[in-house]
């Protein structure tokens, strides 16, 4: 692929939350094993980390009650698609600083299944 | 006398228990169970939703020196827990064993208060006050006070800690060695794993107070070194422990493991060791006798999305005793090897096989231990109906088996112990 091909494949992914959609289904099992220690998806309901109902798209650190880090605060970040498969695969090194204990899903397609999973489970 | 004695304790285990909660409710986080504090589940730190076997969560959270929480305050640092079982024996014990009947006891063995939480970002432990349903008395039971902060060294995550504690082994990660090993519970009326043990399972719990730095790098390297001292027979007496004039001298204990936490998985690999010199009698001076203890131990679990959780752990343990009266040498080897299996976090199998065998053949002793447990609630899919959220509860059925017991083969299995249980924690 040239880099023309690479470059345009780079911005289809960053501009089309479509081109990343993953299967929500594998995602709850992505949820299960990598998350569900410390998040819960019921909304309102805090663990060591928020609770991640309807964080797609939301902005980062809103969570009224929960003691966010100050780094994330301070972050700006909105947590479109795209950023949280960055933040997912590399918790650290998006928001350093950031108190998550989690050292990244390497795998981008599981990455995508969680998001949607994650999107799936805030719908009405 | 026993009024003056029972005031005497009172006051030394509230003084105690005020130092640490004061402590613990310093940032106003401090928790019964540690679940509240975290706002996590029993599930989410411990196999089948209830202690003390612990998800590699569990051993993070423990590492970090139980001060993980949800951020939220108003917590209050204290749990309770309640145990009672009914046992029969094969053969009715005579005689009856203290305070139970020869055979088919119904016992309430114990119940405890736990002042358990964390006291800042970077300290917290717990206590553990029990009242002994049999025994009828009330001492300080397993403690675990620690300190850990986090650096870096060569790029990669270090944490360090401290833990204060009165039991050799309460302070492992890992639930291999005595103190957290499987069985958790067993009935009050029944044999455990015989007379013969090593000192580093058990052999001066609760009597001692040590002293351990520990190190993990990189999440999965762990090394720990840490020694002990013998309370003193009135501080042992003021805690409701008893007199036991046995004195440790000079002692070393130390652990080693290799650890990996791969979330669908997790794995650990281990040695450990504890070499003790030991006054057989600190009211008459004499010789010491000396201990080496030394074993290895390892563990695998998997937990995949937690719906079918399985692991399999054991340890072996060797110990060299030198007594020092007549210079006469002995050993002793412990073997253990256990698997568990639970569905959903709420129905749990579970085997055992423990034998020891030694230079004096008396001290052998070999069977298993199986168990099926119940543990309905302490996960988000199952809670407790409304008013009860406080509330975690586990029944089970335990039966042990003996093919040797106490050196000999023959009527072994007479001591076959069936038993069910229920255990709660709030």
């Amino acid at each position: 692929m040239d880099t023309r091909a690479c470059l345009a494949v780079a911005c289809l992914l960053a501009c089309n939350v479509d081109a990343r959609a993953g299967d929500a289904a594998a995602g709850g099992k992505v949820f299960a094993t990598e998350c569900a220690e410390c998040h819960s998806v019921r909304e309102g309901k805090d663990k060591k980390g928020p609770s991640l109902y309807g964080v797609v798209n939301a902005k980062a650190a809103q969570r009224a009650g929960f003691a966010y880090s100050d780094a994330l605060r301070a972050s700006g970040l909105a947590w479109t698609p795209e950023n949280l498969a960055t933040y997912l695969a590399d918790p650290r090194k998006l928001v350093p600083g950031g108190k998550m204990k989690y050292d990244g899903l390497p795998d981008a397609g599981r990455r995508d299944d969680l998001i949607a999973y994650l999107q799936a489970v805030a719908k009405p | 006398m026993f009024l003056d004695r029972f005031r005497r304790q009172a006051r030394t285990l509230l003084a105690l228990s005020a130092a640490f909660a004061g402590l613990a409710a310093a940032p106003a986080h401090a928790v019964p169970s540690y679940a509240r504090q975290t706002g996590m589940e029993c599930s989410g730190c411990h196999v089948g939703a209830f202690g003390p076997q612990l998800t590699p969560a569990g051993i993070r959270f423990k590492l970090g020196g139980y001060t993980d929480s949800d951020g939220k305050d108003g917590k209050i640092p204290l749990s309770g827990m309640l145990l009672a079982d009914f046992s029969h024996t094969r053969q009715a014990q005579d005689p009856p064993p203290d305070g139970l009947e020869a055979n088919d006891n119904t016992s309430f063995d114990q119940a405890s208060l736990f002042i358990a939480g964390r006291a800042s970002d970077h300290v917290g432990g717990f206590m553990q006050l029990t009242y002994d349903g049999v025994a009828r008395n009330f001492g300080l039971d397993n403690t675990d006070l620690r300190a850990a902060t986090t650096t870096s060294l060569g790029g990669q995550d270090l944490l360090l800690g401290l833990s204060l504690n009165n039991n050799p082994t309460v302070q492992d990660p890992f639930n291999t060695l005595s103190a957290w090993g499987y069985p958790y519970v067993g009935p009050a009326a029944g044999f455990g794993t015989g007379d013969a043990a090593s000192l580093i399972n058990g052999g001066l719990g609760g009597i001692v107070v040590g002293l351990s730095g520990y190190a993990v790098w990189n999440r999965d390297w762990y090394a720990e070194l840490g020694s002990y001292r013998s309370m003193t027979p009135t501080l042992q007496s003021r805690l409701g422990l008893g007199r036991d004039d046995r004195k440790l001298e000079g002692n070393a204990y130390w652990r080693l493991a290799w650890m990996h936490d791969a979330k669908s998985s997790a794995a650990h690999l281990g040695l450990f060791g504890w070499s003790a010199r030991l006054a057989p009698d600190r009211t008459v001076p004499g010789p010491v006798d000396g201990y080496r203890d030394i074993g290895i131990d390892g563990s695998y679990q998997f937990l995949g999305t937690r719906e079918h959780v399985w692991s399999v752990f054991g340890s072996l343990t060797g110990e060299l005793q030198h007594t020092g009266a007549d210079g006469t040498r002995h050993r002793l080897i412990e073997q253990r090897l256990n698997a568990s299996y639970h569905y959903r976090q709420t129905w749990g199998a579970s085997g055992g096989f423990f034998a020891t065998r030694g230079s004096d053949p008396a001290a052998a002793t070999r069977g298993l231990v199986l168990q099926a447990d119940w543990t309905p609630w302490g996960k988000e899919e199952a809670e407790p109906p409304a008013g009860w959220q406080w509330l975690n509860l586990k029944f089970g059925a335990q039966y042990w088996h003996y093919g040797t017991f106490a050196g000999t083969h023959s009527g072994a299995a007479d001591h076959d112990t069936f038993s069910v249980f229920a255990w709660s924690a709030f």
